[in-house]
C-alpha cells in the first residue's frame, strides 16, 4: 500500500510535463558553460562574456564575424599618440530608467582591476592610464604608450551602472551585489531575473532597448555541461536551442528530420608547438639514449613534421567534417591573416628525407602532449598527429590529458611537443601574435604564452612596432609580414580550424552563426 | 556514552586534518589553478597579479595554516572561480543533492527489503527468481549507460518525463525543495531511478541472504511452534533480525550517495554537490574542494555515529556491549 501512495502523484506528473509544452514567447537555451558571477567584470571566460551580453552593452560591438562595429560608443578615433577619443551614444537608459553617459563608462573601467577574479578582465584596460570626461557623451582614453588595438580590447568592456553599482565595487561586496539583482543594471536587451551558479540564467525582455525590441519576452539559459544530455533535452523538447552539438551527434542529427544543424566556423585553430630550447625533456634516440641537440631547433626537421601532417584526413575523418585544414595560427579574413602563405603540402616521402638529411634517417622518439577534454576533437587529433608522425619515422606517444593537468604543465614547460587550440576572440592579430609568436619578455609585455621559447628577432620587432601603429593599413600590412614569417619558422604549426555546430527544432529558429560561438537570445528570431 | 561521543568527535577531527593537507598538496601536485582559468593574452604582469590576488605565491605551507587560521572563525574561505563563500556555494546545492540522495535511497531501501524479504522467504517461486535475475543486472549494468538509456526512453522516445535539471521549487523553511510540486517531481523521477537501481539490487541481496539464513534458525521454529502467524513472525522477528548489515549498509550508501552522485548528476544535469565538485576539481577550485570533502568526511563520520546509535536501539547484545 505504501508504495502506491507514493507512487500516484507521479502518475499525474507525468501527464502534466507530457502536456506542458513550451510557449513561444520564451526562449529556452541549453548552453555547455555560464557565467561564475553576474559581475561582467568578473571574468574573461567566454561563457561568462556571453551570458553578461544579454545584460550589458559593451562599448565596441563585436559583429558575426569579429568585425568591430559602434556599441555604446558610436564612433572613436585617436587623436594624438596615446589618447582616443570615443563618442557616446545618446538617449540610451539602464534598466533602472537612469540615463546612460560618460560617468559610467569611466566607473566601469576603473572598476574592473579591483573586482576581477583569477580570469582577469583586467586584459581589456591593460593600457588605459587614465579617462578624462570631456561632456557626457564624450571620453578622452589616455593610454600607455600608443595603443592601436585599444577599440579590439574593449568588446568585451561592459558597462554597468555607475549608480546601482556603486556600493558593489570591491572583491568582497561585488559577487554578492550582482548575484542578487540589486547591482546587475545594465543596457542590454534583457533584464536580470535570476541565477544561479552552474544552473538557469533567467532574463526578460528590456522594452526600451536602443537596437529595438527582441523576440523573446523571456529568456532562460540552462547551463548544462554534459553533450549527451544536452542534445538529449533538445531531442524531448526541453530546450529550444543548443550549442556545441559534438561531431558524433552531428552525423547522427544530420539524418534526424526533428531537428535542424546549424553549423558555423569557429575561431579556434589546433597549433601543434615545438620546444626550441636547446635541451627539451621529452625528446630521445629510438633506442632510449639521449639525443645531443634538441631536434626540434633544425628547420628540416619541423618541416619534416608539417609534411607529416595529413590536413584533410584530419578533417574528414577525424573531425567528422567539422573542421578546415589550417595553414596559419588565424582563420582566413582576419586583421593580420595572411592570404598568400600557402597551405603545407601532405608527402610523407619529402618527410623521411627532410629527416634523413637532418641526421635523423632512423627518426626518433617523441612524447606528444595535448588538451582531451577541451574543444570539440582535440584528443582525436592528437591520436591522429601520433599515428602520422610514427609513419615518417617519429616515434610519437600520444597523451591526450585533461586541461586541468596539461596547461598548468605547459606553463612550467615541461613538454616537447604539444597541441592545444587557440581562438583569436578579438579578431586581430595582436590578440594571438603577441601572445604567442613573440619572445617572452616582461619588459614590453609580449609573448606571456609563448611556452616553446620562440624567438626571431624579426618577428619580435615587427610585432613591437605593429603595437603602435595607429595607420591601420600599415598595422594590417606588418602583422600580415610577421604572420608569415613566424609560420615559415614552423615552430608553430597550424593544423585545423574547427567548426561549431548549433541545433535547434526543426524550422523554427533563425539564426546567423558567429564566429566567437556566442549564442546570444537577441539575435535568435523565430523563423517566419 | 559521552566518551563514545568524544572519541568519534577527535576521530572526525583527524580525518577532516589529514583530509585538507592531503588535498592542499594534490592540488599543489598539479600545478597552479591560474594556469586553467588565465586569458590568453594576458600579460606577465598581469598573471603575476593574479596568482597574488589569490594567495597562491606563497609558500604552501604559509598558505594551509592561513586557511587553517580562517576555518577556526568559522571561514571556509572563497571559491576561487565564483568568488562566494565556499559554504554558500555548498549550502545553495546541497537541497539539490539530499532530496534526489533521500528519494532514491529510501526507495531502493523499501522497495529492497521487500522484495528482498520475498525473494528469501519463498526462494524457489518465478517471482523470486525474477527478482533475483532482475538485481543481477542492477548490479552490473553501469549507472551513466542505464542514465542515457532512461533519458532515451522515457524523454527522447516517450516525451512522459524531462530529460534532466531540476524542476520548480517551494521555499521550506527558507530552503528551496522541488518534490513537494508536480513539475519538480516529474524532473526528479528518472535521476533517483538511475541512482536507486544499484542501491536496489544490493537491498534485495542483503535482505534475501539475511532472510534465507533467519528462516532457518530456532528462533523463527519456536515462533512457528508458538503459533504466531507468517506474518507476525516476519514483521516481529526476522525484520529485526536481518536489520543489522541493511542499516549498516544503508548508512554507507546514504554517505556515499550524497557525496558522490557524480555520475547521475552529471547526466540529468541535477544542480547538485556532485556536479559542483567535479567542476571544481576540473579547475583546480581548491577552496571548493577542500571545503567538500572537509563537509564530507565529517558527514560520514555523522552517519556512522547515527547507525551505531541506532544498532543500540534494535539490538539490544550491541547496547549492553557498549555500556559494559
Amino acid at each position: 500500500m505504501r508504495h502506491q501512495k507514493f507512487l500516484a502523484p507521479l502518475v499525474v506528473a507525468l501527464g502534466l510535463t507530457a502536456a506542458g509544452a513550451v510557449s513561444a514567447q520564451t526562449l529556452t537555451m541549453g548552453v555547455r558553460g555560464g557565467p561564475e558571477s553576474m559581475d561582467p567584470h568578473y571574468s574573461a571566460l567566454g561563457p561568462h562574456a556571453e551570458a553578461a551580453k544579454h545584460i550589458f552593452d559593451t562599448l565596441v560591438w563585436s559583429g558575426d564575424d569579429l568585425q568591430i562595429e559602434p556599441g555604446l560608443a558610436t564612433s572613436w578615433e585617436p587623436i594624438d599618440e596615446d589618447t582616443w577619443e570615443f563618442k557616446l551614444r545618446e538617449g540610451v537608459t539602464f534598466h533602472d530608467g537612469s540615463a546612460f553617459d560618460a560617468e559610467d563608462v569611466k566607473f566601469s573601467i576603473e572598476r574592473i582591476p579591483v573586482v576581477t577574479g583569477p580570469t582577469t578582465t583586467t586584459i581589456y584596460v591593460r593600457r588605459v592610464a587614465s579617462i578624462d570626461i570631456i561632456d557626457p557623451y564624450t571620453l578622452h582614453i589616455n593610454t600607455d604608450g600608443p595603443a592601436a588595438t585599444l577599440p579590439y580590447d574593449f568588446v568585451r568592456l561592459f558597462i554597468v551602472s555607475s549608480d546601482a553599482a556603486a556600493d558593489y565595487s570591491t572583491p568582497e561586496t561585488a559577487a554578492e551585489g550582482f548575484n542578487s539583482g540589486a547591482a546587475t543594471i545594465g543596457t542590454g536587451p534583457y533584464k536580470f531575473v535570476s541565477w544561479e551558479p552552474k544552473g538557469d540564467l533567467v532574463l526578460e525582455r528590456n522594452d526600451d532597448y536602443w537596437r529595438g525590441i527582441g523576440a523573446w519576452e523571456t529568456v532562460i539559459r540552462k547551463e548544462i555541461p554534459n553533450d549527451s544530455s544536452r542534445l538529449a533535452a533538445l531531442k524531448a523538447g526541453q530546450v529550444d536551442v543548443i550549442n556545441y552539438v559534438s561531431s558524433v551527434d552531428y552525423l547522427a542529427l544530420e539524418r534526424d528530420p526533428g531537428i535542424d544543424a546549424v553549423k558555423g566556423d569557429s575561431v579556434y585553430i589546433m597549433n601543434l608547438q615545438l620546444d626550441q630550447r636547446e635541451d627539451t625533456p621529452l625528446v630521445r634516440a629510438i633506442d632510449g639514449s639521449e639525443l645531443d641537440e634538441n631536434p626540434f631547433r633544425d628547420l628540416r626537421v619541423r618541416q619534416a613534421i608539417d609534411h607529416a601532417i595529413d590536413r584533410e584526413t584530419m578533417v574528414d575523418i577525424v573531425l567528422e567534417g567539422l573542421g578546415k585544414p589550417a595553414n596559419q595560427m588565424m582563420p582566413p579574413g582576419f586583421f593580420g591573416s595572411n592570404a598568400d602563405i600557402p597551405m603545407p603540402e601532405y608527402n610523407p616521402e619529402k618527410a623521411k628525407q627532410l629527416l634523413a638529411d637532418a641526421g635523423y634517417p632512423d627518426g626518433f622518439e617523441v612524447d606528444l602532449y595535448c588538451t582531451a577534454d577541451r574543444l570539440p576533437g582535440d584528443g582525436a587529433i592528437c591520436q591522429g598527429l601520433g599515428q602520422m608522425f610514427t609513419q615518417v619515422g617519429i616515434k610519437t606517444n600520444v597523451n591526450a590529458i585533461s586541461k586541468t593537468v596539461y596547461f598548468p604543465a605547459q606553463a612550467r614547460l615541461e613538454y616537447s611537443m604539444f597541441m592545444n587550440g587557440w581562438g583569436t576572440l578579438t579578431g586581430e592579430a595582436s590578440y594571438t601574435l603577441g601572445s604567442l609568436a613573440h619572445s617572452n619578455d616582461p619588459d614590453v609585455k609580449l609573448g606571456a604564452f609563448n611556452r616553446i621559447e620562440y624567438k626571431n628577432e624579426e618577428v619580435d620587432q615587427l610585432l613591437q612596432a605593429a603595437a603602435t601603429m595607429l595607420d591601420a593599413d600599415e598595422r594590417r600590412a606588418t602583422y600580415e609580414e610577421a604572420m608569415a614569417k613566424v609560420m615559415a619558422d614552423k615552430a608553430y604549426i597550424s593544423i585545423v580550424q574547427l567548426q561549431t555546430v548549433w541545433g535547434t527544432k526543426a524550422g523554427t529558429l533563425e539564426f546567423t552563426p558567429r564566429f566567437d560561438e556566442d549564442t546570444l537570445a537577441f539575435f535568435i528570431k523565430p523563423a517566419s | 556514552m559521552l566518551g563514545f561521543i568524544i572519541q568519534r568527535f577527535l576521530q572526525a577531527v583527524v580525518v577532516m586534518a589529514v583530509m585538507s593537507v592531503i588535498v592542499f598538496c594534490g592540488v599543489y601536485a598539479i600545478g597552479n589553478p591560474i594556469d586553467i582559468v588565465i586569458p590568453p593574452d594576458a600579460t606577465q604582469e598581469i598573471r603575476a597579479e593574479a596568482i597574488r590576488r589569490l594567495g597562491l605565491d606563497r609558500p604552501l605551507w604559509e598558505q594551509y595554516f592561513i586557511f587553517i587560521g580562517n576555518l577556526l572563525q568559522g571561514d571556509l574561505g572563497r571559491s576561487f572561480v565564483y568568488n562566494i563563500p565556499v559554504l554558500e556555494l555548498i549550502g545553495g546545492r546541497l537541497p539539490a543533492t539530499l532530496e534526489l540522495v533521500l528519494i532514491s535511497v529510501i526507495t531502493a531501501t523499501v522497495l529492497g527489503v521487500s522484495l528482498g524479504i520475498y525473494a528469501g522467504y519463498r526462494p524457489d517461486s518465478w517471482l523470486a527468481k525474477t527478482i533475483m535475475a532482475v538485481s543481477v543486472l542492477g548490479f552490473s549494468v553501469p549507472s551513466f549507460w542505464v542514465g542515457l538509456i532512461l533519458i532515451l526512453t522515457f524523454a527522447v522516445n516517450l516525451g512522459w518525463l524531462p530529460a534532466g535539471g531540476r524542476g520548480d521549487t517551494v521555499l521550506i523553511w527558507g530552503v528551496p525543495w522541488s518534490f513537494p510540486t508536480l513539475d519538480g517531481l516529474a524532473h526528479i523521477v528518472l535521476p533517483a531511478l538511475n541512482l536507486a537501481l544499484f542501491k536496489l539490487a544490493m537491498m534485495i541481496r542483503l535482505a534475501r541472504a539475511g532472510t534465507r539464513e533467519i528462516m532457518l534458525t530456532d528462533t523463527i521454529k519456536f515462533a512457528r511452534a508458538a503459533g504466531l502467524s507468517e506474518g507476525t513472525i516476519l514483521r516481529r522477528h526476522l525484520l529485526k533480525l536481518i536489520s543489522i548489515p541493511i542499516i549498516t549498509v544503508f548508512g554507507l550508501e546514504l554517505g556515499s550517495t550524497l557525496a558522490f552522485a557524480v555520475v547521475t548528476e552529471t547526466i540529468f544535469s541535477w544542480p547538485g554537490v556532485g556536479k559542483l565538485i567535479i567542476d571544481s576539481i576540473g579547475v583546480l577550485d581548491r577552496p571548493v574542494m577542500v571545503a567538500y570533502l572537509i563537509l564530507v568526511a565529517f558527514l560520514f563520520v555523522t552517519i556512522n555515529f547515527v547507525v551505531d546509535l541506532v544498532f543500540a536501539l534494535i539490538d539490544p547484545r550491541v547496547r549492553h556491549g557498549a555500556s559494559a
